[in-house]
């Protein structure tokens, strides 16, 4: 494929007294890099600009992935979106179910129970574990370390199991519904989730040992990458990124949803901004991830059984046991299920926060019980945009673990 | 609120040994030995199994009661499927992978049943919209994962292959009832 | 023109009183439609204004309103981190020259949205540095995000092999 023209100069050989220059043809390389390159976890194209091996230029071609999401939320009704938004981020489907349920439900003004929230709350920090635990474990991986992206994995593995229990799915999970979440927490989840917090720490202190101050692994991210904070303000860049230049920016913190504002947590920062910095964040970030799932575990034992759904028929769909034996329910059933709730005409824009950064969606309805416009802001998308700053000037094998850290999720950025 | 900000502890000079290698690698030698010997004794003995790779098909992970695999018709003891062809699960359906063709029996109880009913099994997410929204309890999500084909035309189940015992079913059937009652009970006897 | 309570929108309307067309806080959101000529104006504001403050460029898209006119309406949704407030800026775009100022100068962050919005839109940014197809590529015709493209329709395959 040709190479774009107005991207990379087309540097004639300078002329210099002894023509060495131009003897030695050191016009630049373009080096193209994916869009299936086994070091790059994601589709994605770069056209790299190599002067010897340092990057001039780079190009970054994303939409290998794009699948029409929002044209396809568009056709549905608000419900048979959600499933549509496991399909974004594959590591943390619930935080991307969490944000569109969550802005259907500002549009309704309506508020979902207590022990609804603690449980979106734990199954959503579960999913930011396993998305950090892909991220770390799979820049290990690139950069040639093969055992801590094994430990990473069984611990994302936990994660997953967990998920499966509570919700049903490993990866797609499908489990927020608009105004609750699809059924209330299995009975044997809070012991399995107790041992599995337990593994994952030790797990955790294991990739720690094996990895954090390994000199190969610290050379290789120490001052690679670096981005200043105001350059990731100028990028809107969020997330750890953000973070790790000293920033605590969080929107569990900023503007607290579900139940952060009760939970106790931390939000950790770096000081440089380079992809060290990005690596600890992560890291510790998932240490505060299991302290909140703790605390939300021994906040669902305490609150006891509840509601979990609003009792309001025209949002939720009726309780199950009634529809099969009453005749008014069974009618609200169908209405339910063949129209879905019709959402008052407006906008309104929601934002949580994902494990790559701020992730919202802006939504449009025009009174019906279809989507006018379902916008999701993929913060992959938006995080990928300043890589070729970034990289301007570093080697080419820096590419590796900037990409990493910037943690691109194909189905995110390209929906 | 509760919580506040801390700074990462950056390793901004490595020790004289760290930058040696060689503790490091000693340090991972000792890391890795352990969880292989552990490994080791679990999959030996076959008691604390720690590993987590599974023989796959000598082996089989055993799936949690909310586990959704592809949906699948309850056959009634008569060997008649309790569907009755309302077209829920039709509408509820993101994909639009399920076609039903009701017909209709003069003079039987239960009059309606599906004439046809398909599932594009090649386009179905496994989502379990279809079993939330079937009043019937007709369709519901098995624990069935294995459907891969070479072809695509056979992944299209036809009724006679979805259509599967009530009692092989249970699992599921309870883990749903269980939680009908649990947020029946929740509403204080309320829908 | 009401500020709705919002201090953000007060500022702007003191500041450009003639720019604001529209302004509602429905929700909780801040929003204000401005006028198209007068966008980078407006945006310019919101950044540098001590009073607001907005660094960033959260988020960049439209909305085709199909049978109204103007027809399209490009949404900007701005953060401020000193401030931690937020506000919606929209613009009409007409369907006959779909044309707006790019934001790119002042924030670098609109440069992919913009192409998005290109890609799936065909709203045209001036001044924009790059404008190319960003998600899908050179040889697809016509902006699928449109109300008026049908959601069914196949574009032919492109590639080496082709």
């Amino acid at each position: 494929m040709a190479t774009d023209p107005h991207l990379f100069t087309d540097r004639q050989p300078e002329t210099s007294e002894d023509d060495s220059e131009r003897d030695l043809h050191t016009a630049h390389q373009v080096l193209n890099m994916g869009p299936s390159h086994p070091a790059t976890h994601g589709t994605v194209k770069f056209l790299i600009e190599l002067d010897g091996e340092t990057i001039v230029g780079l190009d970054i071609q994303v939409g290998y992935l794009h699948r029409g999401f929002e044209k396809e939320c568009e056709s549905g009704t608000w419900y048979q979106a959600i499933p549509y938004t496991d399909r974004l981020n594959y590591n943390s489907a619930i935080l991307a179910n969490i944000g569109y349920c969550m802005a259907v439900e500002k549009l309704l003004q309506i508020e979902t129970p207590v022990r609804c929230q603690w449980l979106r709350t734990l199954a959503g920090e579960l999913s930011r574990i396993a998305d950090h635990l892909t991220r770390c474990g799979a820049a290990c991986l690139e950069l040639a370390a093969m055992t801590p992206f094994l430990y990473g994995i069984e611990a994302r593995e936990l994660t997953w199991d967990l998920l499966e229990s509570l919700c049903g799915a490993r990866v797609t999970s499908n489990y927020v519904r608009i105004g609750g979440v699809k059924h209330d927490m299995p009975p044997d989840v809070p012991g399995v989730a107790r041992e599995s917090v337990a593994k994952i720490r030790g797990l955790l202190r294991d990739f720690d040992d094996v990895i954090t101050s390994n000199r190969i692994f610290v050379d290789r991210l120490k001052g690679t990458g670096v981005i200043s904070r105001e350059d990731c303000l100028r990028y809107a860049v969020t997330g750890p990124i953000l973070r790790s230049t000293g920033e605590p920016l969080d929107v569990r913190k900023t503007e607290p949803y579900l139940v952060y504002d009760e939970i106790d947590f931390d939000v950790p920062i770096g000081e440089v901004g380079d992809n060290y910095d990005r690596y600890l964040v992560c890291v510790e970030e998932m240490h505060q991830s299991l302290r909140i799932v703790e605390q939300c575990l021994a906040h669902l034992e305490k609150l006891g059984p509840g509601p979990v759904n609003v009792l309001d028929p025209r949002v939720r769909w009726p309780a199950k046991g009634r529809v099969f034996n009453r005749m008014e329910e069974l009618i609200q059933q169908f209405k339910s299920v063949t129209e879905g709730p019709r959402v008052p005409a407006g906008e309104g824009y929601f934002a949580i926060e994902s494990a790559n950064g701020e992730l919202g969606f802006y939504l449009v309805s025009d009174g019906s019980a279809v989507p006018y416009k379902v916008r999701c802001r993929p913060p992959s998308f938006i995080n990928v945009a300043p890589i070729p700053g970034m990289l301007k000037g570093s080697l080419l094998a820096d590419l590796i673990p900037t990409f990493d850290f910037v943690n691109m999720i194909g189905g995110e950025c390209d929906r | 609120m509760p919580g506040k900000v801390v700074k990462v502890r950056r390793h901004e000079k490595l020790g004289w040994l760290e930058r040696l290698y060689v503790p490091m690698i000693v340090k991972g030698l000792v890391v890795t030995s352990r969880h292989f010997f552990r490994n080791l004794r679990g999959f030996v003995s076959g008691k604390n199994r720690t590993d987590f790779v599974v023989q796959y098909p000598e082996e089989r992970v055993d799936y949690p009661d909310a586990f959704r695999g592809m949906p699948v018709l309850v056959q009634l003891d008569n060997g008649q499927p309790r569907c009755v062809a309302c077209g829920l699960c039709e509408f509820a359906c993101p994909t639009d992978c399920i076609s039903i063709v009701p017909g209709e029996i003069e003079g039987a109880r239960i009059e309606r049943y599906p004439e046809v009913f398909d599932i594009d099994m090649s386009r179905c997410m496994f989502c379990g919209l279809c079993e939330e929204a079937c009043p019937e309890e007709a369709i519901v999500m098995s624990r069935e994962v294995e459907i891969a084909t070479y072809d695509r035309p056979s992944m299209i189940y036809e009724k006679q292959q979805l259509l599967v015992p009530e009692s092989l079913l249970k699992r599921r059937l309870d883990f749903l009832r269980a939680e009908y009652d649990r947020q029946h009970a929740a509403a204080g006897g309320r829908s | 023109m009401d500020d709705c309570g919002s201090p953000v929108l007060r500022r702007l309307l003191e500041a450009l009183p003639d720019a604001v067309e529209e302004t509602h806080a429905r929700l909780g959101d801040a929003t204000a439609r401005v006028g198209r000529s007068r966008i980078v104006e407006v945006l310019q504001l919101l950044r540098d204004d001590p009073e607001l403050e907005f660094e960033m460029l959260t988020d960049l898209t439209a909305v085709d309103y199909l049978g109204e006119e103007p027809r399209f309406e490009v949404v900007y949704h701005l953060y401020s981190v000193a401030k931690n407030h937020r506000v919606r800026i929209k613009a009409r775009v007409a369907e006959d020259a779909p044309e707006i100022e790019s934001a790119v100068a002042l924030w670098p962050s609109a440069n992919w949205m913009e192409r998005e919005v290109w890609d799936l839109y065909g709203i045209h940014f001036r001044n924009h540095p790059d404008l190319r197809r960003i998600l899908l590529y050179e040889q697809f015709d016509g902006h699928p995000l449109r109300k008026d493209y049908p959601k069914e329709k196949r574009q032919p395959l492109v590639g080496p092999r082709n």
